[in-house]
């Protein structure tokens, strides 16, 4: 049936291509490229500060999230076809009249994004660095050995999360015990056996030294979790009988202190009924900063662990401002058209939410500091990781509205969303490795974010909004 | 007798494609009003236009005296809309978003008004069960009441009975005509021409996004609406 999945494929090409136009999304992954391409004339200048091998490391970890962020997509299994396409007559909810299984729709659906996010992301990036290997006078055999290696580090991601998902749909309590497995295991190999687990991941393994040996340890380590979590996927049929007792009202009773508390209190409900709530914070938030402090606490040698904690705010800010998308996400914004709600009510209620969710990074960074030792930094990294994270927030609110989940892979929108966090985060990393209380100063960030608020509502209300 | 409705030249374009080519109409208070015309002839965005959901390209809509485009809000306020393919949201349950909507409306007996709708339009085994869960027709109940729950003065339906069953799209019907008896304005856009020939007062035929006629359901004489809708339609498919 491979007609279904090049189907799939067309069909989201043209959802893509219908939302910013044809030139704009086939941008995207030339943009991709075009970083790429740049990024690795500057290599020589990187080798000086860090060594080309712990650059290397960071690369694969950063595909190694790509796919831990893609993979996330199944873990709400049939809800997410179901948001994504259910009121929608695409095909991954209308092929289900085929005699097809729902498993087979899944796979293929699965498949067809594998394939979608590497067109998108994998290939360009290696094709970027691939055309200035000859400038730089580097083989021509590490570009394809680097997409042979990132290929399999992505899917990697891809599969032990999407195995995580179908775990996590079917028992929380298993995926908790599994985590708490994998966790102890890994520490146990680390200390009493001296396994240095990343060293000896295999994409990476392989990237530092090719073996037969290795390249099937590392194809392993995606079928199976993939296979076991094809079999166990369960598509948890909708249950008519499924009843919820009226929450809305006493959430709206408690949240009372919010502008809007029917607005928050909805937005609450979503994240809790759609499981997203600990999904997101798990999968989205928790998972990829712990890989980020483990790449980062391998180059603690070269920076001062305040720097080092500094710049983990920075990255969690940036995180954390991506928490807006997880209101956006599950909110059906054309039900809104039929009541007297406008744009700007909507977005300033969201950003009311996105405040109270901020908890979550303030406490994690909390933990983080004081844990380490560094408890005497705490203002800094909490007003730096915040006030980064307000920013990005402001950032996409002014570029994207109440769709950041699509119209960030408009290639126009993500280059300015990259452009204006990168002017005040270079700033501020430089500041944080000169004085670990400069970072303070990041407070002022909240006055172009306002700004940005201020100016994305008539942005926004002037613009047709689907739905609206 | 003063137009609760009127539209004066709306345009909608989007990219090459014309949705709504200057299109004018008014609707009178007490009337029940059908916008007919066959699949994308433009009803939907002449809808949402009137109803400040989108923007005209061109022209311009009052709605209780209101400047649609410079009060969407308040219009939205004040009458009621059932769209077409909108849903409630996923998940709440049908009773927290009735609540929701007592909420943005400020309603202060949100429950009686809900208990009565859920008794009326016979959904009360379902209030607790997650809109996404509901059947189409559920949800259509659920759509319907949260465009009337307020008492509005002027409610504008798209399409209003197309996933009832026969039994409900009587009680609806009825519903319809003795909400117009008693001081209402019903506006709705439809290609089922029997239910417009039954309901309707007034009418309006849109046809590849322009006015091919408006006028009273008994100005067609003995013809009936679906041999003089055809009519017009083929005419002017044929220009």
């Amino acid at each position: 049936m491979f007609e279904l999945f090049t189907s799939m494929m067309k069909e989201e090409w043209r959802i893509h291509s219908t939302i910013f136009g044809s030139l704009s999304f086939a941008l995207f992954p030339v943009m991709i490229a075009g970083i790429a391409f740049m990024s690795t004339f500057l290599l020589p200048l990187f080798g000086t500060v860090i060594p080309i091998q712990q650059l290397v490391l960071i690369t694969h970890a950063l595909f190694l999230l790509l796919g831990v962020m893609v993979g996330g997509f199944g873990l709400l299994g049939n809800e997410v076809m179901n948001r994504r396409f259910g009121q929608a007559s695409l095909l991954a909810y209308s092929a289900r009249t085929l005699p097809l299984s729902e498993r087979f729709i899944f796979l293929n659906f699965v498949i067809k994004d594998t394939v979608y996010y590497f067109i998108l992301w994998v290939f360009p990036f290696v094709a970027g660095f691939g055309i200035a290997t000859p400038f730089l006078g580097i083989s021509l055999l590490y570009p394809l050995l680097l997409l042979l290696t990132l290929t399999l580090t992505f899917l990697t991601g891809l599969a032990w999360v999407f195995l995580l998902s179908t775990i996590y749909a079917r028992s929380k309590w298993v995926l908790t015990l599994a985590g708490l497995l994998l966790v102890v295991a890994s520490g146990a190999a680390y200390l009493f056996f001296g396994v240095d687990l990343v060293r000896t991941f295999p994409p990476l393994a392989l990237f530092n030294a090719f073996s037969p040996v290795v390249l099937l340890e590392a194809l392993l380590l995606i079928i199976v979790p993939f296979a076991i979590a094809v079999q166990t996927f369960t598509t948890e049929q909708a249950d008519a009988t499924k009843r919820y007792p009226n929450r809305l009202t006493p959430l709206m009773k408690r949240l009372s202190f919010f502008p809007y508390p029917h607005l928050a209190a909805k937005d609450l409900l979503d994240l809790l009924r759609t499981g997203a709530a600990m999904g997101q914070t798990i999968f989205s938030f928790l998972l990829p900063l712990g890989l980020i402090w483990l790449f980062l606490s391998l180059i603690g040698s070269f920076l001062p662990h305040s720097a080092l904690l500094l710049l983990f705010a920075i990255l969690t800010g940036v995180l954390a401002s991506t928490m807006y998308t997880w209101l956006t996400a599950f909110d059906t914004i054309g039900s809104y058209g039929c009541l007297p709600i406008a744009v700007r009510t909507i977005i300033f209620s969201k950003i009311c939410t996105f405040s109270l969710l901020q908890v979550i990074p303030a406490v994690f960074l909390a933990i983080i500091t004081i844990t380490t030792g560094a408890g005497q930094y705490l203002p800094s990294v909490l007003v730096l990781g915040l006030a980064i994270s307000f920013f990005g927030l402001s950032v996409t609110v002014y570029l994207t509205g109440l769709s950041p989940n699509v119209l960030i892979y408009d290639a126009k929108v993500l280059v300015t969303y990259l452009v204006s966090m990168a002017i005040v985060i270079v700033p501020l990393i430089i500041l944080s490795f000169i004085n670990p209380l400069y970072p303070l100063a990041a407070v002022l960030l909240l006055i172009p974010a306002g700004y940005l608020v201020r100016h994305s509502y008539p942005k926004w209300e002037r613009a047709d909004i689907e739905g609206f | 007798m003063a137009a609760l409705l009127e539209a004066r030249n709306l345009s909608k374009i989007y990219g090459s494609t014309i949705a709504v080519d200057g299109v004018s109409l008014s609707v009178q208070k007490g009337a029940l009003f059908g916008l007919l015309g066959p699949n994308g002839s433009g009803k939907t965005t002449m809808i949402k236009m009137m109803t400040g959901q989108v923007r005209p390209t061109s022209g311009s809509a009052t709605v209780l005296d209101l400047d649609v485009e410079k009060d969407p809000i308040t219009v939205r306020e004040r009458i009621g809309i059932i769209p077409e393919q909108e849903t409630p949201p996923s998940f709440l349950s049908a009773e927290e978003y009735l609540h929701f909507v007592g909420a943005v409306r400020e309603i202060p007996d949100i429950d009686e008004r809900a208990d009565w709708w859920f008794d009326f339009l016979e959904f009360k085994d379902k209030r607790d069960v997650l809109c996404k869960d509901l059947s189409r027709g559920t949800r259509q109940k659920l759509m319907f009441t949260q465009a009337f729950i307020h008492r509005p003065v002027l409610t504008v339906i798209d399409e209003p009975l197309i996933n009832f069953d026969p039994i409900m799209q009587m009680k609806v019907k009825d519903f319809l005509q003795t909400y117009v008896k008693d001081g209402g304005t019903v506006f709705i856009s439809t290609h089922i021409l029997e239910i417009a020939e039954e309901i309707c007062s007034d009418f309006a035929i849109l046809h590849k996004g322009h006015l091919l006629y408006t006028g009273a359901i008994r100005d067609i004489g003995d013809e009936h609406l679906s041999e003089f809708f055809i009519s017009r339609v083929g005419q002017d498919s044929h220009v």
